[in-house]
C-alpha cells in the first residue's frame, strides 16, 4: 500500500516536472533555464556522441545493406549481419576512397566560389519519429564554426547551424519543415523563397513574382543572407522539378528536387566566410560544354576546373 | 551502497543507449521510426527495479533524448512520455514472475503509442514538423522494432541487474 502511494507521488512529481519544462519551452527555448539545461545535456552527450560517431562512422557506410532489416525476415537479416560483418574490413577501405572523392568534389566546389570553410563529418542524426531533419557535425567553436553558418557538401547547400557547442555543431538541413532559404533561379533571377517539405526529396519554392517563367529543370541556388549569415550566396540547392499553381496566380510555387541527398550525408562543410573578389554570378545548366563562359559551377560533374584552365593562357601574357 | 550501484547501473545504461540511438541507429536508413533504443532500455529497468525507478529513468532517458544534439524539438515532451512508460510497464504483470511474452508485449506498444503520443502532442503544440501520412507508418514500425530489441535487451538487463544489483532482488 505504502509502495504504491510513493510511486505515485513520485510519477506525479515528474510529470509535473516534465510538463513545466514543455510549457517554459515553448515560451522561449532561446533564452532561459531550457536552454541552459539543453546546453548541459549537449555538453555531456557532445564528447560521447564523438568518441561513438568515430567509432561507428565508417561502419555506417554498411548502412544499405542493413536497412531492410525491418521488413524481410529474420533469416535475411542474420545472414545479412553476418555478411557486414565479414565485409567490414572491406568496407572500410572502399569508404575511405568515397571519403577522398566527397572531400575533393567539396575542394571543387569551394574553390570555385572563394568560400572559405571548416571540412566536418556527419556524426549523429535525430530519430525519424521526431520528424526534424537535424544531424549533428564534428566542429564546433573550437573550428570557428558559430550558429548560423552555411554547410555545405560537394553537391551543394546541406542547412545552416543552429546551435553550437565547442567540439560539434547541429546543422539544421534545408529539407526540415522549419528551414527557409532565400533562393534565385539561375538564369531568370526570378527569387524566391525554398522552405522544406519535411520529406527528403522535395523542397517547395514560393515565386515572389506570379508571372514568372519557370522551366522544369531550371536550376535554383541561394540568394545570399545580409553578411553572408546564415546563408552565403550562390551554393546551388536542387533543380525545378515540377511547377504548382497556374501563371498569374497570387502566390506560385514549384517543387525543387534538392540536390543533396540529406540520408547520405557523410562530409560537409561549414562556410566560415566569404572571400570579398567571390563571383556572385548565377550557375550555367548542368551539363556545361568546356567552352561556356568563366562563371562555370557545376555541381554533378568534375569539370568544375576548367575556367581555371581556359584562364591560363591569358596569365602567361602577363610579364 | 546498493543505491548508488543501482543509479550508476541506469545512468550507464541509459547514457550508452541515447548515444547509440543517435549516433548508430538514426543514421542507419531503417525504413520508418528509427529503433527505440532508450524506450526499450528504459523498459527493461523498469521490468529490473520496479515503477519507481521506471519512472525516474523514463524521465532521465527522455530528458537526455530531449537535449542531445541534434535535438530540435520541445524540450521536455519525451520526458513525459516515456515517464509514463517506465511508470505503467513497472506495474504490468507480476514483477516476481512475468513472463516474456507480456514485456515484450508491452515494449512494444509503449513503443508505438510513445510516437503517436509526441506526434499529438506536437501537433497540439504547434510543431509544424510533423508529417500527419508518415505518422501510421512510424507507429507500426516504432512498435515492430522496439518488440525486436526488447527480446534481446530485457533479459539481458534484467541479468545485468542481477548480478550488479543482487540486493534488489532479495525477497
Amino acid at each position: 500500500m505504502r509502495d504504491g502511494r510513493t510511486n505515485r507521488i513520485v510519477l506525479a512529481i515528474l510529470v509535473l516536472l516534465s510538463i513545466t519544462l514543455v510549457i517554459i519551452d515553448l515560451r522561449g527555448s532561446s533564452s532561459g533555464p531550457t536552454a541552459a539545461i539543453r546546453s548541459a545535456g549537449a555538453a555531456v552527450l557532445a564528447p560521447l556522441e564523438r568518441v561513438s560517431g568515430a567509432i561507428f562512422g565508417p561502419l555506417l557506410s554498411l548502412g544499405d545493406s542493413l536497412g531492410s532489416l525491418g521488413e524481410k525476415d529474420q533469416q535475411i537479416a542474420d545472414l545479412t549481419a553476418e555478411n557486414a560483418r565479414l565485409r567490414a574490413d572491406l568496407d572500410l577501405v572502399a569508404n575511405e576512397k568515397a571519403r577522398v572523392a566527397e572531400l575533393d568534389s567539396l575542394l571543387g566546389l569551394v574553390g570555385n566560389n572563394g568560400y572559405v570553410t571548416v571540412p566536418a563529418q556527419v556524426i549523429a542524426v535525430g530519430p525519424a519519429q521526431g520528424f526534424a531533419w537535424t544531424v549533428t557535425i564534428d566542429a564546433g567553436t573550437r573550428d570557428g564554426v558559430e550558429p548560423q553558418m552555411s554547410v555545405i557538401s560537394g553537391a551543394g547547400l546541406v542547412g545552416r547551424t543552429i546551435s553550437v557547442t565547442p567540439t560539434t555543431a547541429t546543422v539544421l538541413l534545408i529539407v526540415d519543415a522549419t528551414s527557409s532559404v532565400g533562393a534565385r533561379l539561375a538564369g531568370t533571377s526570378q527569387i524566391g523563397i525554398v522552405s522544406g517539405s519535411g520529406r527528403q526529396d522535395a523542397l517547395q519554392m514560393q515565386l515572389l513574382d506570379p508571372l514568372a517563367v519557370v522551366d522544369v529543370g531550371d536550376i535554383v541556388v541561394s540568394f545570399g543572407s545580409e553578411a553572408d549569415r546564415p546563408y552565403a550566396p550562390g551554393i546551388p540547392i536542387g533543380t525545378v522539378l515540377e511547377m504548382r499553381g497556374t501563371e498569374g496566380q497570387l502566390t506560385r510555387s514549384a517543387l525543387i528536387q534538392p540536390y543533396v541527398d540529406v540520408s547520405r550525408l557523410d562530409i560537409v562543410g561549414v562556410v566560415l566566410r566569404v572571400d570579398e573578389r567571390a563571383p556572385r554570378e548565377p550557375l550555367p545548366m548542368p551539363t556545361p560544354t568546356p567552352t561556356t563562359d568563366d562563371s562555370v559551377l557545376s555541381p554533378q560533374t568534375d569539370d568544375s576546373v576548367i575556367p581555371e584552365e581556359s584562364a591560363a593562357p591569358d596569365e602567361t601574357a602577363v610579364p | 551502497m546498493m543505491v548508488i550501484r543501482r543509479i550508476l547501473l541506469c545512468a550507464v545504461l541509459l547514457l550508452l543507449a541515447v548515444v547509440l540511438e543517435v549516433t548508430l541507429l538514426a543514421p542507419l536508413p531503417f525504413p520508418g521510426a528509427t529503433p527505440p533504443l532508450v524506450l526499450v532500455t528504459v523498459a527493461a529497468l523498469s521490468f529490473a527495479f520496479g515503477p519507481n525507478t521506471g519512472a525516474v529513468c523514463g524521465f532521465i532517458g527522455g530528458l537526455l533524448l530531449d537535449t542531445a544534439p541534434p535535438a530540435a524539438g520541445t524540450l521536455g515532451i519525451t520526458a513525459l512520455l516515456l515517464t509514463l512508460v517506465g511508470y505503467l510497464l513497472g506495474r504490468l504483470g507480476d514483477p516476481n514472475d512475468r513472463p516474456l511474452f507480456l514485456s515484450v508485449g508491452g515494449t512494444a506498444a509503449a513503443g508505438g503509442l510513445v510516437v503517436l503520443g509526441a506526434a499529438i502532442l506536437g501537433g497540439l503544440l504547434g510543431n509544424p514538423r510533423i508529417q500527419w501520412g508518415d505518422v501510421p507508418v512510424m507507429v507500426i514500425t516504432a512498435a515492430l522494432y522496439a518488440a525486436f530489441l526488447a527480446v534481446l535487451l530485457i533479459p539481458l538487463i534484467q541479468r545485468l541487474s542481477r548480478r550488479l544489483v543482487p540486493e534488489a532482488f532479495a525477497r
